[in-house]
């Protein structure tokens, strides 16, 4: 037992999540988004070996066949934080007031074991979202978001949930896009 | 529609506001006003030359992509003959379109109103209760532009009919720019395989064929990348000062420009980002089919940065469509340019650049979009003038008859524009 944390990650009973604890993990995200509060968005991935998915259609297809919206690993990912940090980033300057509603939050695998394909303890949930962003960098005009976010979900030495991978599938994505330059 | 004068002296116009353009300068209506952008889709979408798409696209029997010229829409496929068509996307009978997939393969397009079903040709095959039928089935194929003709896969298209050859409308500088994005690969081949993404933007399609040859604004605009990314090919090219950078501004003629990127780099292969020895056997294999002197031109130089007048660009390891929506909206289509003949590895390389600098989510073109959208937004009703001399009098012309410059001078705006003014003149 680490008694610092109260958590032993020796004992798989204690890698499982709850809904609630997934739920409030990913309203946190949101929120995060939505205030554009980049570092603190960041903070909640995993160091390594993560993947920020927006695929150009339904996530059934090669991503290193076929283009995709958004397919960052943890470098690129930094650089799009810290781009957005320059206050230079003019698609995103000022950054779009937005809100998002998270919905239909499924716990697909607790982490009791491991996930099929994914390492052992990987907690995988879904959700639906619906996201209004108001695009005022130009444009002005209140744009509509919709799609269905899978994450796999991992514990962090002290216990912690931390975002592995994340996948938006947006229902219009075979299609063209607006600018997306805030994080989804 | 045929009264826009756009190189009179005075203001003066069949809309009574002002003409449009003159050596260096345009008027904001030319982005706004709805006559002007009607008169476009007649004039260079209509009865010019577009670009519809490369066939490699649509390598197997069947396969299709949709596409539009100017508003019509279109179905590039392989028909089974192995020669691509370009076939009308709307039902000869009561002009339903026959399929709304972005791509796909079919044995036969079938309309979902009445069931008239056409061959991959483009010819009727049969119809529901015939016994009514007063047209003749060999009067009901599908309609086709005047003319399709391809040059190294790419190919175009002219609805009317009326435009020439394509070999005029390329010239030597068109032709030259494809000769040159094909021989980048070990075989002369694109690979043109990983799909296409839309950026809709609420600005005029022209906005794109400007902001996409414009050398001037990559130090401003796009510094935000520059400064979490330094060490990229555009530092030496054309970041790093104005008496310094050594990158071109060139002006093709027939309204097909290109900046020049490749005379500042620093370094062979620094349009790939990766040492020599990561792609020996690209290298190797360029020789072969090239020789030494050509290869390592080729592998200094990369793949131009360019605009195929109107719709299509040449962006390095990219293609792009410049598809015009309405005066103020656009859809700025672009995909990998994946070579044949190469190592997946050097595909995937392509591939992630042009996911990183491309589209609604890349680190560039999201930028573009808001200036565009920004210009968009100042023209207003009135329109306003817009400066385009910069560089006019340090410009010259090379001994190959085309006007050249500085990287940031608008030279490429210059040469988009006055072919447009030619295009557009009553």
């Amino acid at each position: 037992m680490n008694t610092a944390t109260g958590f032993d990650a020796g004992r798989s009973d204690l890698h499982t999540a709850t809904l609630e604890e997934v739920s409030q993990f990913l309203y946190r995200e949101a929120r995060y988004a939505d205030d554009s509060a980049y570092q603190e968005w960041l903070a909640l991935w995993d160091d390594t070996d993560i993947v920020y998915w927006v695929p150009s259609g339904k996530a059934d297809y090669d991503p290193d066949t076929r283009i995709s919206y958004i397919n960052d690993n943890r470098n690129r990912l930094q650089t799009r934080i810290r781009q957005l940090q320059t206050g230079q980033r003019y698609a995103q300057t000022p950054a779009s007031p937005m809100r998002r509603v998270i919905s239909n939050i499924e716990l697909l695998h607790d982490g009791g074991g491991g996930a099929e394909g994914h390492g052992a303890h990987e907690i995988v949930t879904a959700s639906n979202f619906v996201l209004y962003e108001h695009s005022i960098q130009a444009s002005d005009q209140l744009r509509l978001w919709v799609g269905r976010s899978t994450h796999r979900l991992r514990r962090r030495p002290n216990g912690e949930l931390c975002i592995g991978a994340k996948t938006v599938e947006l229902v219009n994505a075979t299609r063209a896009l607006p600018t997306l330059a805030f994080l989804l | 529609m045929s009264g826009i004068d756009v190189t009179a002296e005075q203001p003066v116009t069949v809309t009574g506001r002002h003409r449009y353009t003159d050596a260096d300068r345009v008027n904001g209506l030319a982005y706004s006003d709805p006559d002007v952008f009607e008169l476009e889709l007649h004039r260079i979408f209509t009865d010019g030359w577009v670009f519809v798409g490369h066939d490699s696209e649509i390598p197997d029997v069947g396969d299709f992509v949709t596409r539009r010229l100017g508003h019509d829409p279109v179905i590039m496929l392989r028909d089974r003959d192995r020669s691509v068509l370009v076939l009308a996307n709307r039902c000869s009978h009561r002009g339903v379109t026959l399929t709304q997939a972005p791509n796909g393969n079919a044995r036969s397009f079938q309309c979902i109103f009445h069931g008239w079903t056409y061959g991959l040709d483009g010819s009727l095959k049969g119809v529901p209760q015939p016994g009514g039928m007063e047209m003749s089935k060999s009067d009901c194929s599908l309609d086709r532009p005047g003319q399709v003709t391809s040059y190294r896969g790419f190919v175009f298209a002219n609805q009317s009919g009326t435009a020439g050859t394509l070999d005029d409308h390329l010239g030597t500088g068109g032709r030259e720019l494809l000769d040159w994005v094909c021989d980048l690969s070990p075989i002369g081949e694109l690979d043109i395989s990983a799909g296409w993404l839309g950026q809709d933007v609420a600005s005029n399609w022209k906005m794109w064929a400007e902001s996409d040859l414009d050398g001037y604004h990559l130090g401003t605009l796009h510094n935000s990348l520059w400064s979490v990314v330094p060490d990229t090919q555009y530092g030496p090219a054309v970041l790093a000062g104005e008496s310094i950078v050594k990158a071109t501004t060139r002006n093709r003629g027939g309204g097909h420009v290109e900046l020049e990127f490749w005379r500042g780099y620093d370094r062979q292969l620094a349009w790939l980002g990766v040492p020599r020895e990561r792609v020996a056997d690209y290298c190797e294999a360029l020789t072969e089919r090239h020789g030494r002197e050509r290869a390592e031109e080729l592998l200094w130089m990369g793949p131009p940065h360019a605009l195929i007048f109107p719709n299509l660009f040449l962006g390095e390891m990219n293609l792009a469509i410049i598809d015009p929506i309405a005066p103020d909206r656009t859809v700025h289509h672009h995909t990998p340019l994946l070579l044949a003949g190469v190592d997946p590895s050097f595909n995937l390389r392509v591939l992630r650049q042009s996911e990183a600098a491309m589209g609604p989510a890349g680190f560039l073109l999201p930028d573009d979009a808001a200036a565009a959208e920004r210009m968009q937004v100042a023209f207003g009703q009135s329109g306003g003038w817009m400066d385009m001399s910069r560089g006019r009098s340090r410009e010259r012309i090379d001994e190959r008859g085309h006007v050249v410059s500085h990287v940031s001078d608008e030279v490429p705006g210059r040469g988009f524009w006055g072919h447009w003014a030619q295009v557009m003149a009553p």
